[in-house]
This record gives C-alpha cells, sequence and structure tokens, in this order.
C-alpha cells in the first residue's frame, strides 16, 4: 500500500505541463529539447506506475523501449542543433522561420 | 514509509524540474535536471522497478544529459548572451496554460473514481523482466536497435566534415 | 401560259444569285454578269408573259407549305393580281436595264460577283414583297429587301463612311419595321389569318378605332422603307452605294415598296378616314421637306435622293387621297426617269473621274450628249413640264386630293402645287449647272462603257411616254391604268373644268422654275456663300443633329449608365469583391504560418488545453 494511484498521475501530469510550459516559454533551442526531455520522463513515470498497478511488466518494458527511442532522437536533435548553429550563429527558434508564408 | 518516501521523492522531483526550466544558464538547467532524473529513478525503484531505475540513471542522466552538456560545451554558449530570457509574450500565455491544464487535468483524474485505487508494493525482478521483454517485445527490442543504427547514421551524416569546411570559410 | 409558272418569277433571280455565289469565283466575270442578267431577263420575260394571268381577281397559286403551327398557318402563296403584275413587270423590267448598266459601270472594278449577287438577290426579295399574299411572306421580302440594302450601300465597306451609311439605313428602316411587325401581329390576332386577301375581305367588320390604329402602324411600318418623315435621314447617305445600286434601290424599287404596301392593303385602311388623312399629311410635309432641301444641294447624288424622297411623298398622298391608281401610276412613272437620272448621275461621276460637286461638274452638253440628253429627258419628267409622263402622273394625284372635297385635302393640294414649283426649280438648277460649259472644265473626257449610254434610251423613252399609261379622258386618252386598278377620284368626278386649270396651274409653275434656274444659273454658275438658312436645309433641316439629341444622345447616355456603373461597378465589382474578399481572408489565414516554431507549439497547446477542458466538462 504506497500510495492511491491518483496520485502518482497527478505527479506525472504536473511533471508533462512543466515540460510543455518549457517548450512555449523558452526560445532557445536547447531548452526546448530539454522541456520535450522532461515530457518524455512524465511518461515514463506513469507508464512505471500503472506496471505496478496491474503487477505487470509491460510498463517497464515499454519505459525502457522510450529509453532506447528518445537516446535516438536526442542524438539527431542535438546533431541538428550543432548543424544550425553554423547557421545563424545563435539558437533563436525566432530566427528559423523558413517555414513562414 | 513507502508513501512517505514517495511524497518526498516527489516533491524534489518538481521542484528540481521547475527550477531546471527557470534557469538563463543552460548547464546549471541540465545540472537541475539531472537531480530531477534522480529522484524519478528513485521513485522507480519505489514503484517496483529497479532495472528501469539503473537505466534511467544510467542511459538518461549518464548518458543523455552527458550529451546535452557536450553539445552546450562545444557551441560555447556563453551564459545570458546566447540564452535570451522567456519574453513576457511568452510567458504569459505559458503560464496559463499550465495552470489551466494543470487544474484540468487534476479534476478529471481525481474525479475518477479508478484513481483511488491503491497501488500495491511491487517488486518485478531482472529474470522476469529479461523474460517479458524478451519473449513478448523481442521484435519492438529490434526495431529500437535498428532506429538506433538510423540514428547513429543520421547524427554521422549531420555532423560530417563539409560542414567544417564553411565553417573555415566564413572565418 | 400555266399558272403553275408563276413561281418562276421570283425564282430565277433567286437562282442566278445563288448560282453566281456558289461559283462566281471559278468562272470568268462575263459568264456571273451574264447569268444575273439572263437571270433577270428571264424574270421579266415570265411577267410579261404571265400578264393575262393577272385579270380579273388575279390568280393565287400555293407553292407549299411554310409554317404550320395550330391557329398560324403561313403558306408560300403568290398572289398575282393587276397590281402585282404592274409593279413585278415594272422592278423586273427596270433591273434588267440596271444589271446591263452594272456590267458597265464596275468595268475594271473588281469583287463583281459579290455585286451582282446582291443584286439578284435584292430582286428576289423585292418579287417577293410584289407577290405575296401573306403578310408573313411579304415581310420575309422586306427584311431581305432591307439586308441587300444594306449590303449594297456598303459595297465599298473599306471605306468608314459606306459602312457607316449602310447600317443607318438598316436601323433606321429597322425602327420603323417594328410598327409594322406589331400591325401584323395586331391584325393576326384580330382576323386569325395572315392572308392579305383574307384580312382585306374581312376590313369592314372591324372596329374604327382599331381599323385607324392599325392604319397608322401600317404607315409607320412603310414610312421607313419609303424614306418619309420622321425615318428619312438614311437615304441621303446611303447614297455611298454604287449608282446602280441607288437607281435601283434607291429610286425605282425598295424606296417604293412602302407606297406597295400601302397599296396592297388598300381596303382595309381606306376604312380609316383618320388614316388616309395621315397618310396625305405624311406624304405632303415630306414632299415639302425634302423639296426645299433639294434645292440648295451640291452632291449631286444627294439632290437625287432628296429628290426621289420628296416624289415619293406624292405617291402617300395619292394613296391618302384614295386613289390606288395615282399612287402606281407615279410609282411607275417615276420609276422610269428616277432610274434614268440615277443612271445619267453615275455616267456623269464617271466622266468627271468620281467628283460630284455640282458646282465642279460642267460641261457635259459638249462632252457627252450621249449622256446628256436623256438627263435632259428625265429632268423635264421630274419638273413636270406638260406632255411628259411626269406631268400627267403628279397631276392626276393633285387633282385627286383636290377632289376629295375636304378642306384638308385641298390645303395638301396646295401644299403639293409649292412642292411641284420647287421641284421644277431645283430640276432646273441641275441642268443649268451641270450641262452649259464653262471656264475651267475638267480636262479630257473619260470614255464610258457603252452600256452605260444605251441603256438610258428605254428609260428616257418610256419617262417621256408614260403618260400613255393613264391619259386623263379630257386630253383624249383612255386611262388604262385606271381600268386596272381602280377608280382615280374616290368622291365624285369633278368638272373637266377643274382638270384643265389644274394642268394649266402645273404647267405654269413648272415654266416658272425653268425661268428661275436660267435667271439664276445659266451663265454664272459660282456657289454663292452658303447662309445659315442655306445650311440649315443643306443638312436636311439639321434632321440628323435632332435624332442625335433626341434619341442618340439619351441613349447612349443610358448605354454608358449601365454598362460603367451598373455591369462595371455594380456586378463586376460585386464579383471582384467576393474575390477579393475571398483573397483577403486567406491572406489574413496566411498570418497564421508565421515559421516561428514557438507560436506553431502554442497553438497545439491550447488545442490540448481545449480537449481538456472539453473532457472535463464531459464528466461532469
Amino acid at each position: 500500500m504506497i500510495v492511491p494511484m491518483g496520485h502518482i498521475l497527478i505527479v506525472s501530469t504536473t511533471l508533462f505541463f512543466m515540460g510543455l510550459g518549457c517548450i512555449l516559454a523558452r526560445r532557445n533551442l536547447i531548452m526546448i529539447l530539454i522541456g520535450i526531455e522532461i515530457m518524455i520522463n512524465a511518461a515514463g513515470l506513469v507508464l512505471v506506475g500503472a506496471s505496478a498497478l496491474w503487477r505487470q511488466a509491460d510498463g517497464q518494458v515499454f519505459v525502457l523501449l522510450l529509453m532506447g527511442v528518445t537516446a535516438a532522437e536526442v542524438a539527431i536533435a542535438l546533431a541538428m542543433v550543432v548543424y544550425l548553429y553554423g547557421f545563424k550563429r545563435n539558437l533563436d527558434i525566432d530566427n528559423f522561420d523558413g517555414m513562414r508564408g | 514509509m513507502a508513501t512517505v518516501l514517495f511524497y518526498l521523492l516527489s516533491a524534489v522531483t518538481l521542484v528540481a524540474t521547475l527550477l531546471c526550466i527557470t534557469r538563463k544558464n543552460p548547464v546549471h538547467a541540465v545540472v537541475f535536471l539531472v537531480n530531477a532524473l534522480f529522484a524519478l529513478a528513485l521513485l522507480f525503484f519505489l514503484l517496483g522497478a529497479p532495472l528501469v531505475a539503473a537505466w534511467q540513471v544510467i542511459i538518461y542522466a549518464g548518458a543523455i544529459m552527458v550529451l546535452f552538456l557536450f553539445v552546450i560545451m562545444i557551441l560555447e554558449l556563453a551564459p545570458g548572451q546566447a540564452m535570451a530570457s522567456a519574453s513576457r509574450r511568452q510567458l504569459v500565455p505559458a503560464v496559463l496554460l499550465f495552470l489551466l491544464l494543470l487544474v484540468s487535468a487534476g479534476l478529471i483524474i481525481m474525479r475518477d473514481p479508478a484513481g483511488a485505487v491503491w497501488v500495491e508494493g511491487f517488486y518485478l525482478s531482472p529474470r522476469d523482466f529479461g523474460q517479458a521483454l524478451f519473449s513478448r517485445y523481442g521484435l519492438a527490442v529490434e526495431i529500437v536497435s535498428f532506429q538506433l543504427l538510423f540514428a547513429a547514421a543520421g547524427a554521422w551524416y549531420l555532423g560530417r566534415r563539409r560542414r567544417v569546411r564553411q565553417e573555415e570559410e566564413r572565418r | 401560259m400555266s399558272r403553275d409558272l408563276i413561281f418562276l418569277i421570283p425564282l430565277l433571280p433567286l437562282a442566278g444569285a445563288l448560282l453566281n455565289m456558289l461559283g462566281g469565283r471559278f468562272w470568268p466575270r462575263r459568264v456571273t454578269e451574264s447569268l444575273a442578267v439572263a437571270a433577270v431577263a428571264g424574270a421579266t420575260l415570265a411577267a410579261a408573259l404571265l400578264w393575262p394571268l393577272s385579270g380579273g381577281e388575279g390568280t393565287t397559286v400555293e407553292l407549299f407549305g411554310w409554317l404550320r403551327a395550330g391557329p398560324l398557318q403561313v403558306p408560300m402563296v403568290l398572289h398575282f393580281d393587276r397590281l402585282a403584275a404592274c409593279m413585278a413587270l415594272m422592278v423586273t423590267g427596270v433591273s434588267t436595264l440596271i444589271h446591263v448598266y452594272g456590267t458597265g459601270y464596275l468595268h475594271r472594278k473588281e469583287d463583281a460577283v459579290r455585286f451582282f449577287v446582291l443584286l439578284n438577290l435584292f430582286v428576289f426579295a423585292m418579287l417577293t414583297v410584289v407577290l405575296a399574299d401573306n403578310l408573313l411572306l411579304l415581310l420575309l421580302g422586306w427584311e431581305g429587301v432591307g439586308f441587300c440594302s444594306y449590303a449594297l450601300i456598303g459595297y465599298w465597306y473599306r471605306e468608314e463612311e459606306n459602312a457607316s451609311a449602310g447600317r443607318k439605313a438598316f436601323l433606321v428602316t429597322r425602327c420603323a419595321d417594328v410598327f409594322l411587325l406589331a400591325a401584323i401581329l395586331w391584325l393576326f390576332q384580330l382576323t386569325g389569318t395572315l392572308s392579305i386577301t383574307a384580312i382585306n375581305a374581312q376590313a369592314p367588320l372591324l372596329a374604327p378605332g382599331t381599323v385607324t390604329l392599325l392604319a397608322l402602324l401600317l404607315l409607320v411600318g412603310a414610312s421607313g422603307k419609303s424614306a418619309q418623315l420622321p425615318f428619312m435621314t438614311w437615304l441621303p447617305d446611303a447614297m455611298a452605294g454604287p449608282t446602280p445600286v441607288s437607281a435601283l434601290i434607291h429610286a425605282a424599287t425598295m424606296v417604293t415598296a412602302g407606297v406597295y404596301l400601302l397599296c396592297r392593303i388598300f381596303p382595309l385602311i381606306s376604312q380609316s378616314p383618320t388614316g388616309m388623312a395621315a397618310i396625305a399629311a405624311v406624304g405632303t410635309l415630306t414632299a415639302l421637306y425634302a423639296a426645299t432641301c433639294a434645292l440648295v444641294q451640291r452632291d449631286i447624288k444627294r439632290l437625287l435622293a432628296y429628290s426621289t424622297m420628296s416624289q415619293i411623298g406624292y405617291m402617300f398622298l395619292a394613296v391618302g387621297a384614295g386613289t390606288v391608281t395615282g399612287a402606281m401610276f407615279h410609282l411607275l412613272t417615276h420609276a422610269f426617269f428616277k432610274a434614268l437620272l440615277f443612271m445619267a448621275a453615275g455616267g456623269i461621276i464617271h466622266l468627271a473621274a468620281g467628283e460630284m460637286d455640282l458646282f465642279k461638274l460642267g460641261g457635259l452638253a459638249r462632252r457627252s450628249p450621249a449622256v446628256f440628253w436623256p438627263l435632259l429627258a428625265g429632268v423635264l419628267c421630274l419638273a413636270g413640264i406638260p406632255l411628259t409622263g411626269g406631268f400627267f402622273s403628279k397631276d392626276a394625284i393633285l387633282l385627286a386630293s383636290f377632289a376629295r372635297g375636304n378642306m384638308f385635302y385641298q390645303v395638301l393640294c396646295l401644299l403639293g402645287l409649292l412642292t411641284a414649283l420647287l421641284t421644277a426649280m431645283y430640276s432646273f438648277r441641275l441642268i443649268y449647272l451641270v450641262g452649259p460649259a464653262r471656264k475651267g472644265d475638267i480636262g479630257e473626257p473619260h470614255h464610258l462603257p457603252s452600256t452605260m449610254l444605251w441603256t438610258l434610251i428605254p428609260l428616257a423613252i418610256l419617262g417621256l411616254a408614260g403618260g400613255l399609261l393613264n391619259l386623263p379622258g379630257v386630253w383624249g386618252g383612255n386611262e388604262w391604268l385606271e381600268g386596272l386598278l381602280g377608280p382615280l377620284i374616290t368622291a365624285g368626278e369633278p368638272a373637266h373644268v377643274f382638270e384643265l386649270l389644274l394642268g394649266l396651274i402645273a404647267s405654269l409653275l413648272s415654266l416658272a422654275g425653268w425661268l428661275w434656274a436660267r435667271w439664276r444659273y445659266a451663265g454664272k454658275p459660282e456657289p454663292r456663300p452658303v447662309g445659315t438658312a442655306g445650311t440649315f436645309f443643306l443638312k436636311g433641316w439639321q434632321a440628323d443633329r435632332a435624332i442625335e439629341t433626341l434619341l442618340l444622345g439619351p441613349f447612349r447616355a443610358i448605354a454608358r449608365f449601365w454598362s460603367a456603373i451598373v455591369d462595371e461597378r455594380l456586378l463586376e465589382g460585386g464579383v471582384f469583391l467576393a474575390a477579393r474578399s475571398c483573397e483577403g481572408f486567406g491572406q489574413q489565414l496566411r498570418r497564421l504560418t508565421t515559421g516561428r516554431l514557438g507560436h506553431y507549439l502554442t497553438a497545439m497547446a491550447f488545442g490540448l488545453g481545449a480537449i481538456m477542458v472539453w473532457v472535463l466538462l464531459q464528466s461532469i
């Protein structure tokens, strides 16, 4: 008897929305990526909590897979950040409006 | 006991995250995030996922966050210069949204009777985890490993020498 | 001769036109000309040979059914009675002479095929008008005549003014034709039939007011083609066409179609005294108007055009005074001498290499007597010198008008006498300006083709001897035409004294005209500077300008209003407004895609918030 499921959900929801807020509020590309990380971790927390609730392994397995995917994503994202930095010399996302129109 | 620990760790995570997202210095932000991830790992351990907790520390805090630091260093983002603080225009809607979303989600969660179920103490041994992983989720493992290969290839492509020549031309 | 051959009369010119239209390109010019002349000559022959068929009640022959739609039955019916026979014979005969004249006139000019095709087609349409027994068929010929007139006036269409003249003729006559159409429709509604003989038979059964209105509508319809007031502005400008066209269409045939129409439905219109009075008044006023204008014209063809207008006014007066015989008598003699005058004018213009100003033409008497003497003959007829054809026909009309007994008609008779004086004046003015030699003459004579010369002679003879057609008894004649077409005087025979007295007065007037012209122009043919009065008459009492201000100006203003304001601004503006607002809306939507990641993420978050709230509200 640890904790009601609802509380786990609330914690992870709060974490998730904090990550969302980071994405919306910060203009630096690195910070946006960090916000994404936070959101993914929040999801992971939900998965582990669910796995504990239902006493099955599936949730945890998914978290592992999630970590693998996240690693791949971060690798490419950061490679792109370096590449873009080479163009504009700063990482303000307002500079990258080539999709405008 | 576990309950108290849970709430404590949750608090740490949330506070660390909050601090992380409000820092000007990117290195500070990353360090605070590592802090949060450690607390999260302990939460995982509490919820009966020792293997996942270990991997959280090794992969997330140990590899991914290090990679972040690595890139921040390589780009020589001086604090306060490359990192613009959030302008008021973006801050207000973000905060408002945060509150709105939080309240809505909270209400939804609390009103659901299923949320009142207590999570029992649970422990999943690595053996059981491995069995589940490689029996039921073998295909997923393969696919994720492919993806890591793609990512490696992509990252190599993006970081090719050509970009260095351009940088040299620009200087 | 069989009655079944009546259809040849209109068919031969049509066949000539079609053959030349299809093959004129391929065979030499001689063949085209010969074909055209042969077609019309054949029609003349047919009309002459079939003359006996027109006696009594005449011959009606139905060719085939054209329209059959319930109550509307329009068969192709030709009615060949004395009236039609006289007219057909005149039309075909004069046309033949003019076709021959035309071959010489167009000598060395190109585009002859079109000319002869149109001329033949015109003769076909005119014969349709003459022979039709059904009003719709007559209307078909009427419109055909109008079209051929337009095409032939604008024959040299490459010059803007010629094309405009053709257009003007077509449009003015079109305005009058609307009234004719209204009359036809109304007649159909009243009597249930469009057959002219049937309508004439039913005429006494119609109400007097209706008949008056019908007569007035028909008067207006006829005025268009016959260039009477107020539809007369097209005729002087129509002189832009080739001279054979002017001779045929605007002297002998098309402009008399209006008179012919009124004669055809005479039983109908004679039921209405008001209508008859209106017809007579229109004719007399036009005659006077045209004579005043003719007196100051400098262009020889315009002078003849006004003269035609004036003489047709006399014919209208005759119809209004109740005598078909008088009208047809003058129609026939006028056709002869007016065609002659036009053809001679064509010769004069040819000789002077295109010069048309009277004050620059001269010396005809010595240079080309072959043209001068027929011209003189025509002028004598026109002026009404005693014993010419013109004298007898004009006299007959004036007598009929005087003998009507009504004060109104007697006033018209006086105006007619005044017009006769003016006619004599301008006729002799023409002779004295064109005939005698003067200093500074235009150089050597051009040589005229023989066809332009010998065709003048038959017409001169017919004009001078035309009086024999209906020589009044008081002169010892047999009144032959009167026997064919009906009595000259409808309201009692006046005493022979009056006839002789009128004849004497008319003779004196024509002599007075001659003497005035001789005093004014013989020996000193210089133009005097024209004052405002002169310009007024020269421009046809400024009729063109009046029409411009009264009709065309407002019409153009209305058209401009509807096109520039309503069409362009309102309707097109409305369409453009719809298009532009769509475009504007799109442009505004476009502002959403700023390309900035922060905006997109914010939008997504707002969407997420909306979904959350909705779920929350659902669960409440």
